[in-house]
Parts: C-alpha cells; structure tokens; sequence
C-alpha cells in the first residue's frame, strides 16, 4: 500500500464522517468522553468564561484553562471548526504514527506505512471518541507527537509536547520518564538482542529539569489565563480526588460511588500511587528499547487512570501495529481478541439496560468495564510477554521457556 | 528447625530438585488430558445445555411469584366500583355498537369519546396521526384525557388505555365502554396521587404508537402526527384493557414488549392477586387456559402428542408438563421476535412499566362489574408507589401464572451451549496452527518419543482471508436486508425473495473451485473460518442472553448444532448436500411471506431490531457455516 495514496484518502473519510449526519447522543456518551474530556462541557465552560463566569467556580467544568484561552480568542469553537480540529488532530496522530515507525526502521519509507495509518484511523476506539469530539484525542495527538520527537531526538519539541500533554491530563506524568529516556537512546528495535544503554543520570537529571521547566511556565501562563488558582483543584486535582463519579469505562468510579468517605482518602492514596509504581520497573525491564516501554506505559495508563474514555486503551492497541516482530510470541492473542469482542458488545449493551432501557443497574455496566480491563489487561501481559520472549527466539523442539 | 522445615515444603510443592522440569511436565499432561477430551467436553456441555432447555418446564423448578416493592401492597383496598356503573358501561357500549353497526368513520368515533369525556369533566383532546410506509398507509385519530391528580403536583402519571381493534382482531368496544365508566367513576376520589392519563387509540398498535411517541416527543420517521395539546408527567404504570367478547372467564395477562424488553414483574403480581382476591377472576398467561380445567377441549389446548399411550399422557406430572412447555413457547414466540403481543409493549420503551389485561371471550360468569373493580384496585395499588418499579425484577421467565424461574435458572442452559461452541472454535484455531510433519524418520529422543513418534510443527494461519470472507458475508446482509425492505420487494415479494435467495447462495459456490492448499505448510482457510465463525456466533448468543433470552435461546437452538458440526473434509456430493441444508436454514425465512412482512412492519412503524438481526447477523452465521463446507481442506 502506498503511502501517499493510503493517508490523503483516510484523512478524506475521516473528514466525511465527521461532517455526516450522526446522533447527538454521541458526544453524551459515557464510553467515549469522561467529565475532564467531555465537549459539551468543554462549550459550557467556554461561555461561561466568556461572559465573565469563573467557570471553575461550579464542579461542571474540568478542562484545561490551555485549552480554555485557546477556544476563547484565536480558535472559536463551533460546529465547523471543532469537526475540522478533530479531524486534523487525527490526521497529525497518523502522521506522526508513521513517522515514528519510520524513525524505527531507519527507513525513509516502507510497505507498512499504509497499514499503520490504517490500524489508526479504522480503530472504533479511537474513531468513535474522535467523531465525539472527546479531548482525549487532543491528548492522544500531543503524546504521539513527543514520542515522535522525542524519537526524532528533539528533545525541546518533544518535552514542550509532553508538557501540554500534562496540562490537560494529569496521569500523563507517566511518561515523563520513558520520554525523557527515549531522547537519550535510540529507537530502534533493539527488543531481539538486548544490551544496557549508557545513559548517564545527569543527562536524564537534565531532561526532567527541562520538562519541569516547561510545565512551571505553562502553569504560570494556565493561572494567568484564569486569574486564579482556582483551576488547579478542578483539573488537575480531580484526576487525584474523583469528585465526579460519572461512569466511565474505566475501574476508578465504581468503586468510589460504593466507598464509605472515611476510606476515601486512603484509597484515592492507593489508586494515584499504583497507577505511578510501575513506571521504573516498565522502564528498567524494557531499558534496552525505551518506544517499548513506553507503549507498555500506554497501556499501564490507560487500564489504570481515573478517568479513562475508549480512546485511552485504543491507543494502546493501535500502537501495536509499531512492533510486528513480537507478534509471533504474543502469549494468548485469541483469548485476548475474543475478551475485546465481548467487551466491545457488552460495554455499550449494558450502559444501554441500565440508562436507556432501565431493566438493569448500574452493576451492569460495572460488570462490563470489569471485562474490557480484564481485556486490556491480558492485551498488556500478551504484550509485556511476547516483547521479552522475543528475545529468546525460536526453540529448538523439546524445549520449553518457564517464567521464575 | 522451622527454617529446615519450610526449605523442605518448599522444595516438595516445587517438585523436587528438578522442580522446574516437574512443573513443565506436570503442565503439559493437563494439557494433554484436556485436548484429547475437548470432543467430549464440548459434546457434553452442548448436550447439558439442550437437556436444560428442555428441563426448564419441570414441574417441580420454578418458584412462587411475591411482591418485591413493599409499597405496592396489592389487594389492600375496598373498591367501591358497582353496578350503577356497570349500567354507565352498558350504556356507553349501546352507543358505541351503535357507532360500529353504522359504520362511523374515525372522526365519528372519536367525536363521540371526545365528547363524552368532556360531558364527564375531564380535559380531553384529540390527536390524528398518518403512518406511511412500503406496504401502505396507516390513519387515524386518537381521544386522549387528563385528569389532574388532586392530591399531588402531577409529576407523575398512570396511563389507562383502551385500543379500538382488540388484540384478537375484533372491536375492543366494550374495552373502551369500561375506560369511560372508569374515568366517570374515579374523578369521584380524591385519593389519586398521580394523574390519570386516559387514551382511545386508534387502530391496533399503530394509535398508541403515534401518541406514545409524541408524548415523549420522540423521532418517528415514517410518522406525521399532531402534537399534544394536553400534557403530564412522567408515566411510571399502565394498564391496557382489551375485553372484546361478551363476557369473560378469565383475565390473560400479556406483557412482552417491543425488542423482548419486559415490564417489571411486581406489576404483574400485583395485578394476579387483586384479580385473584379481590375481583374473584382467575388470571391465564395470555389466553391459554390449563387444559387439565376445560376435559372438552383438552386434545386442542394440550401440546402433548396425542399418539402418547393414556398412561403417560394422564401423568400429572407429564400434563403440567404440557401446560407449562406451552407457556413458554409462546413467550418465546413473542419475545425472540421482539414482537409486542398488545398495546402494552409500546410503551416499554420508555421506561414504563405496562401490562395488557385481556378478557378471554367466554359465555360467563364475569363481566363490567369484575373487570371494573380488578382494574379499580390494581389503580390503587399503582398509585401507592413512592418511586418507578426498579429492583432487579426485569429478568424472568413466567412458567404459568404465580411461577416463575430466576434468571440463574434459565440463562445457563443458552450459556452452556454458548460455551461448548466457543470451546469448538478455539479447539479448531489450535488445531489449525500444528501439522504433522512427516518428512523426517522418527525421532528417538525423549521429548518426541512422549508425544508418540510424531512431530508437530508451526505453520502460519490465514487469518485476513477468512476475515475478509466473514466481513463479506455480512455486508451481503446488510444488502439483503435493504434489498428486502425496498418498496420493490413489498410490490414483488416473491420474486424478490426468489432473487435474493439465488444471489445468496450462488457464489460461496466459487470457493469449490479454490485450489486445496499446495501443502500442508499452511492452515486451510476453511478451518481458521469455522473458528472465527464458531466464536462469532458463540460470544453473539452469550452477549444476546441478557438481552433478549429467548432469542439467544432460538440461536443456540439453530446455530448450536449445525455450527459446531460444520465440516470441509467431506467429498464432492456430500459437501453439496451439506451447503444445500446451511442455505435452507439461513435463507429459508425468505419464504415465509407473512413471516417477513410482519417482520418489517415490525421495524417500519414500531422499529424492532428483528429483521435487521436475522439479516445481518443470523443468516450470515449460517452461510458462513456454509462456505466452511464448500472449501477445500
């Protein structure tokens, strides 16, 4: 497949679908946009600021002021604008998919490039979200566009992309490390002969500061824009509080909704901080080819974080198109794909008994996101599996590999 | 010592010194035991899951109906419906037959209620509605009544409804005479906390179609419909009454709604002891009455084969048996359809909990007076709700009035079967990915040895071809589908059916000439297909139970077999016969013309996901199963 041919004609369709006649309901839907990616709230937000209303002053609006002073004066958001932004975010995403692909093979082009933009821009998880005008495609295109760079060695690209990732999503902290990594190694596939980089802690010690830089300046610009600090505690600080239990396909608000509020601060403890501990073991195991952990990562945030929409773990599976040579070693690909059909068809069925139909409750839903983490889980250990193994190759008959 | 002690635990659950190479034994002999019983164990749970099915009307499983919601309190009340107005009845009905013997035009009828409803002193309006679609046009106009509740702000609302065409096709008028005594006689209390929204429709279904649909203010394409004038609040309960005979022995309760959805059953307990108990009416499940209470007609109503000798078909036992069976296969009927069997089902869809009360056309003993007074309390008892129906009384299987089976129950028997198909799939996507590789001498050494001599290898499995194939299958049915519902069809039904079938059918017959696979280097598409297809259907009808039992039921029933046994190792003759069975079960429907007319007035006026179903997912399942047989191994 062609490149040139593949890319312009996908970006058209996702263009056309954007502007065919879809439901409403689509951008209320609990599975493709959470409260802190939501687009109405988003509009609602907007006009509040824009008729002199602190709109962090209710618990309704949770964007990033980023995005706030960016809607409100250079980039008017309306219906035509919006669904041309949405569609240029993916569109970058697909490019700078490709281009890190590229960037892996040290090739200037190849035969796969098509089929990567494709396995990108046909994933109903990401699709959907997108059509929906969730944020969390925003947040999709900044990360793949660090992780270009950042593949690329350009690391004040990379670390200013990273920042304004981690103005609109909090979790996204995750990645400072593996980032940081990635600019000082290669990113060739080194996964099938693995040898320790030389990476010295200064220079890393280097790249945090530079990040931490960034991140205080667009803090600063973020408190200018609203005049206060009142945006911290609803951004930023609802990833680690969880006011807002609207159901998502994510673990967090369920067990919240169920929780007595004395054991509320203790768990919220635990939530944030697991969902931070596997960082250095991800990047110590997998230090031999940083783009691997980092995608592991992906999907650590995405089965983890607080409040995750469709678009999180469609990512994560997307990513995989970047590493065909663990395929042959993925552990149990069949079960994984039917748990992702099953969840697929259960997710949306039983938010409809319980929302729409009103024959069921919400344990039903519960039930179901329970299966798509179980899910994305096992797509997780197939690919924490199958990126290891890969290096042991293939095993001559009569030979068994165990895991002590 | 202890420290001694632990080391030697330790080293015993490990297997010893050589733990290791234990453990991966150990391992690989279950694996071994579990992949030379897969035949049985998928025989088995598919054998187990059909056993079910058919144990489900036991005699002695099933437990007694109770009243969930506490605030109900069913059967607590006096009513005080009596004769004068049974005799206001009569004579509503005298001029309403009047009406029908002079054939009055819609608007006559609804003048007349109009009118009358507003001689009670009740608000009253009407709404005319136009239904068009391929097979025709539908009008009508509806009289529909508020009256306020006294007692409340009127949030919430009861429905109480009464259709001009009878669910058994004759006129419901003396339906509609109890709705305007009623109306007459409850505006007298003051006790109502909940209005009372009183509606004539028109027609069968398509009247209350048209008023539900604008009340909610929902999108209904095919419909141009008045808006309502008169509003209320949220409609939490309704009743329909449908009592087209003279008189009635029994009152039939029939409650599936559109799409399978089902009322909440405390209303339907509610209602069978108040009718019980306080109206002395004995309740059926839809109009089918125990055979074992009517000798006469026992040999019409029974479904027990009549060619059973007397000493079997006499059980007890075998006869309640019958009762129930019959039961169920007419929920099933209605239910896997998603077919509404009354007015009641148009309204499930928006959240309300509603039930038809059907009067079985008899010649005695009751009539207005027992009628009015089970329908007075029931009221009473819908008006005692302090919030919409809502513990998890949505999932059950009524076997016969005041037994029912809990969704543990029933469900696993469709499961079972569902999951001896997804074990087939998988058994068959293993299977797949091995051969025997016979060009070396056997081996000697002592891994080989312990499999038998024979070594497998690793071959690559096609899995975009058969994906590609399923992918065409379905878009080939979403194109029947359209095919089917286009205004040609409905003007040349046979023709089209006709058409379509040899469209369907006649190319999955290029894959007879696909070359067989040069070696055995590589998988047969034909059996990465029938996994792929295998675990398709089988995680279809597990996701379909919650949804809608009895259909997922009606798929384990015809894809649970034919699927699982789907083969391509089979000669010329045989494979032809083979595809000729999975084309008559897949496209057979086609043939059914009232079948599928139904079907599509179903999704045309009432939108029932029926017809799209079973052609976007049934009937591709199948002649996948079909392609399966035709390719070569």
């Amino acid at each position: 497949m062609d490149f040139g041919l593949v890319y312009p004609a996908l970006v058209a369709s996702r263009l056309f679908l954007a502007f065919a006649p879809l439901p409403d309901a689509l951008r209320h839907d609990h599975q493709l946009s959470s409260p802190l990616t939501s687009y109405p709230r988003l509009q609602e937000g907007i006009y509040l600021f824009q008729h002199g209303i602190d709109p962090y002053s209710g618990g309704m609006f949770r964007h990033s002021p980023l995005l706030l002073s960016l809607f409100s004066t250079v980039l008017p958001l309306n219906d035509v604008t919006s669904k041309l932004l949405w569609t240029t975010c993916d569109a970058i995403s697909v490019w700078s998919l490709v281009q890190i692909w590229r960037t892996r093979q040290r090739l200037s082009s190849t035969s796969r490039d098509g089929l990567i933009a494709a396995i990108y821009l046909l994933n109903p998880y990401l699709l959907l979200p997108s059509l929906a005008l969730s944020t969390s495609t925003i947040e999709n295109t900044l990360l793949l566009l660090s992780i270009m760079f950042a593949s690329q060695g350009r690391s004040s690209r990379s670390l200013l992309a990273l920042a304004f990732l981690v103005q609109l999503s909090l979790p996204a902290l995750v990645f400072v490390i593996p980032i940081s990594l990635l600019l000082l190694t290669e990113p060739v596939s080194k996964l099938v002969s693995p040898s320790i980089p030389n990476i010295s802690l200064n220079s890393v010690l280097a790249k945090l500061a530079k990040f931490g830089s960034y991140t205080v300046i667009l803090t600063l610009l973020s408190t200018l824009a609203c005049g206060n600090w009142a945006w911290v505690e609803q951004t930023w600080g609802s990833t680690v509080t969880l006011p807002d239990l609207t159901p998502n396909p994510g673990l967090w608000w369920y067990f919240f909704t169920e929780m007595f509020d004395h054991f509320r601060p203790f768990f919220l403890l635990v939530f944030s901080v697991h969902l931070l501990i596997y960082v250095l073991p991800v990047c110590l195991k997998f230090q031999h080819d940083i783009l691997y952990a980092t995608y592991i990562l992906t999907g650590i945030a995405a089965l983890f974080k607080p409040y995750p929409t469709l678009a999180d773990p469609g990512l994560f599976l997307s990513l995989i198109s970047l590493f065909p040579e663990t395929y042959q070693y993925l552990r149990y690909p069949i079960v994984t794909t039917l748990l992702h059909l099953h969840s697929a068809l259960l997710l949306p069925l039983f938010h409809h008994l319980w929302l729409s139909q009103g024959t069921g409750n919400a344990n039903f839903f519960y039930a179901s996101t329970l299966v798509f983490g179980m899910a994305n889980g096992a797509a997780l250990l197939d690919a924490i599996w199958s990126g290891l193994r890969v290096a042991i190759g293939t095993l001559p008959p009569g030979y068994e590999i165990v895991q002590k | 010592m202890a420290l001694v002690l632990r080391a030697k635990f330790r080293r015993w659950l490990r297997g010893g010194d050589d733990g290791i190479a234990a453990k991966v034994r150990r391992k690989n002999q279950i694996n071994d035991i579990i992949w030379k019983s897969l035949p049985s164990i998928r025989l088995s749970l598919l054998v187990a899951g059909y056993a079910w099915m058919l144990a489900i009307p036991l005699p002695n499983l099933g437990r007694n109906t109770y009243i969930d919601e506490n605030a109900l309190q069913p059967g607590q009340v006096n009513t005080y419906w009596n004769w004068p107005h049974v005799f206001r009845a009569d004579r509503y009905l005298e001029s309403l037959e009047q009406l029908r013997d002079q054939n009055s035009t819609n608007a006559e009828w609804a003048g007349y209620i109009k009118h009358e409803f507003r001689d009670l002193g009740i608000h009253v309006s009407t709404q005319s509605y136009h239904f068009t679609n391929a097979s025709g046009e539908y009008n009508g106009t509806n009289v529909y009544a508020v009256l306020s509740s006294p007692r409340a702000s009127g949030a919430e609302a009861m429905l109480i409804s009464a259709s001009r065409v009878s669910l058994n096709g004759n006129l419901n008028l003396r339906g509609i005479a109890t709705v305007l005594s009623l109306a007459g006689y409850l505006k007298e209390y003051s006790l109502w906390s909940k209005d009372l929204v009183f509606v004539i429709s028109d027609g069968y279904l398509e009247g209350m179609q048209a008023f539900i649909t604008s009340y909610h203010g929902a999108d209904e394409p095919n419909l141009d419909a008045d808006p309502l004038t008169l509003s209320s609040g949220v409609i939490w309960t309704a009743l329909n009454i449908d009592y087209p005979g003279h008189s009635f022995s029994h009152l039939g309760v029939f409650f599936e709604g559109l799409n399978g959805r089902l009322p909440n059953q405390d209303l339907i307990n509610s209602f069978r002891l108040v009718s019980t108990y306080t109206g002395g009416v004995p309740v059926l499940l839809y109009d089918h009455r125990d055979p074992r209470e009517v000798p006469h007609l026992e040999s019409q109503l029974s479904i027990i084969p009549t060619w059973l000798p007397d000493v079997v078909k006499k059980q007890d036992a075998v006869r309640e048996y019958g009762f129930r069976a019959k039961n169920i296969l007419k929920h099933v009927g209605y239910q896997a359809r998603g077919q509404t069997n009354g007015v009641h089902g148009l309204l499930h869809r928006f959240r309300i909990d509603a039930i038809t009360l059907f009067a079985v056309p008899s010649s005695g003993p009751h009539g207005f007076h027992a009628l009015g007074r089970v329908v007075e309390s029931t009221l009473r008892t819908m008006n005692n709700l302090l919030e919409h129906l809502h513990a998890s009384f949505f999932f059950y299987l009524l076997v016969k009035p005041g037994t029912f089976l809990k969704i543990g129950t029933y469900l696993p028997s469709v499961i079972l079967v569902s999951v001896s198909m997804m074990f087939t799939g998988l058994g068959e996507w293993t299977d797949a990915r091995w051969y025997e590789d016979l060009s070396k001498p056997k081996a000697t050494d002592k891994s080989v040895a312990a499999s038998g001599g024979i070594i497998l290898l690793e071959r690559p499995r096609p899995v975009l071809q058969a994906l590609l194939i399923m992918l065409a299958t379905h878009l080939a049915g979403v194109a029947l589908f359209y095919i089917r519902t286009s205004g040609f069809a409905g003007l040349h039904p046979e023709t089209t059916s006709l058409t379509l079938c040899a469209l369907l059918a006649l190319p999955p017959l290029f894959a007879l000439i696909v070359r067989s696979s040069p070696s055995e280097r590589s998988a047969p598409i034909a059996s990465i297909l029938k996994a792929a297809n295998l675990c398709l259907a089988s995680t279809v009808i597990s996701v379909t139970s919650v949804l809608n039992f009895s259909l997922a039921a009606v798929l384990a029933v015809l894809l649970g077999v034919p699927l699982s046994y789907s083969s391509y190792k089979s000669a010329l003759p045989a494979k032809i016969g083979r595809y000729a069975i999975y084309v008559g079960l897949g496209l057979g429907w086609l043939f059914c013309e009232k079948e599928v007319q139904r079907a599509i007035w179903n999704w045309e006026i009432l939108g029932v996901w029926f017809a799209p179903f079973v052609c976007v997912v049934y009937t591709p399942l199948v002649l996948q199963a079909g392609i399966v047989s035709l390719l070569p191994s």
